[in-house]
């Protein structure tokens, strides 16, 4: 687009070759960009840039969690057996289940199926509920035990012994990765849930549309990383091998 | 594009996509059909209880290799198929798959650092951290008097306090 001509010119077939005027405007259509496509092809493009800023930040995380693994091997063996393997595994299943469901409301929103794209964005919804109540009880779990980190962490002391499990040398390095990894992926739940009601409700507003279903694509996106997210934490926080 | 009927079966739904859908500079993607999606679901599944069972199976160092590789076709599987990526534009791709190319870097060099420390210096009298308990010259001053700030001679010390118990 070197030109204001050529810029005009590609504005006509969806226009009508109105020029710059509102009144043949598509309505989801933003004056910055030429098309429709060339306006969902710029979202995207920017979500994509987004979801990698992400994975990197995940990333320090991660490369703490495998550097202090590599160090402290039987310790993270030890202490990962205080994590409950059936509701990280019942979260797990949460989640992939609320993938497909945000996946088919992507879908329905492409054929211009705006009841169907309501039903599967509730679903989506009601899943993340279920994860978060999941987390809750295991957070309390992990509350009521003392597990918490930095010098909050008191399960080493006496009055947690009575429950008879030694806690191994610098097990407080294990639940401090825990709590930040899974604290932050919470946080991205959370956000995850408001944009996904965000782009529930321009649907029920009416604006979606299958020439315009980007906040559903790109919500959609969003909560995809958060399952992502998830899909690498589960084995490494609750298989430890 | 109101109410179109809910059809769940795979073809019939292309019908108001592809109609009139050709016009130039309108957003053009692939409708992928809800079975289809199911069956990737359906994959998802089947590899979590693989990536379960093989925990209560003891392969030594191998049970962390065969968990980061689960968990990585079922990343593949949500990021090829659920966000699109096959049949997407190759930026897409590039940017994704960059980040991690970034995140590998992250972990190499860390990792070299933390297992080459003390023993880069061999030849000027530094000598290797870890395991030995000898501390490297040049990169930790030893206090003359045990009253030195504990910061200064013993890294670990916020993480011994947790040893109480023992």
């Amino acid at each position: 687009m070197s030109s204001a001509t050529t810029t005009e010119a590609s504005h006509s077939p969806v226009e009508g070759g109105h020029g710059h005027g509102h009144g043949q405007h598509a309505p989801f259509l933003a004056h910055h960009f030429d098309t429709p496509a060339h306006q969902f092809d710029s979202a995207k493009l920017g979500m994509w840039i987004f979801i990698a800023t992400e994975i990197l930040m995940f990333g320090g995380l991660f490369v703490a969690y495998g550097l202090f693994r590599g160090q402290e091997t039987e310790m993270f063996h030890q202490a990962h057996e205080r994590l409950d393997k059936i509701m990280g595994a019942v979260n797990t299943v949460v989640l992939l289940f609320s993938s497909l469901t945000a996946a088919l409301a992507v879908r329905q929103s492409q054929v211009g199926d705006r009841k169907g794209t309501t039903r599967w964005l509730i679903v989506t919804l009601l899943c993340a509920c279920i994860f978060l109540v999941v987390k809750f009880f295991e957070y309390q779990h992990k509350f009521h035990d003392g597990l918490l980190p930095g010098h909050y962490f008191t399960a080493h002391l006496a009055e947690h012994a009575h429950n008879g499990h030694v806690l191994p040398y610098r097990a407080h390095m294990f639940f401090a990765l825990y709590f930040m990894m899974t604290g932050l992926h919470g946080v991205h739940v959370l956000i995850g849930m408001g944009v996904l009601s965000w782009a529930l409700k321009r649907n029920l507003d009416g604006k979606i549309s299958s020439r315009y279903f980007t906040p559903i694509e790109i919500g959609a996106l969003y909560w995809h990383l958060v399952d992502l997210v998830w899909i690498y934490l589960f084995p490494l926080l609750y298989l430890v091998g | 594009m109101s109410t179109a009927s809910s059809d769940h079966t795979s073809d019939h739904a292309h019908a108001p996509q592809t109609e009139g859908h050709h016009e130039e500079g309108e957003v053009h993607v692939h409708v992928n059909s809800p079975l289809f999606m199911i069956a990737i679901f359906a994959a998802l599944i089947v590899l979590t209880v693989v990536t379960v069972a093989v925990s209560y199976v003891d392969l030594g160092s191998a049970n962390t290799f065969v968990a980061i590789l689960v968990a990585t076709m079922k990343a593949s599987l949500v990021a090829t198929f659920f966000m699109h990526l096959k049949g997407d534009k190759a930026i897409h791709s590039i940017i994704f798959i960059g980040a991690f190319v970034f995140l590998i870097i992250f972990v190499g060099l860390s990792n070299d650092d933390l297992a080459t420390r003390g023993a880069v210096d061999v030849d000027n009298g530094a000598h290797r951290l870890e395991r030995t308990g000898v501390v490297a010259p040049g990169g930790l001053q030893i206090p003359a008097a045990p009253a030195a700030p504990a910061g200064a001679t013993t890294p670990a010390a916020g993480a011994a306090a947790p040893a109480e118990h023992h």
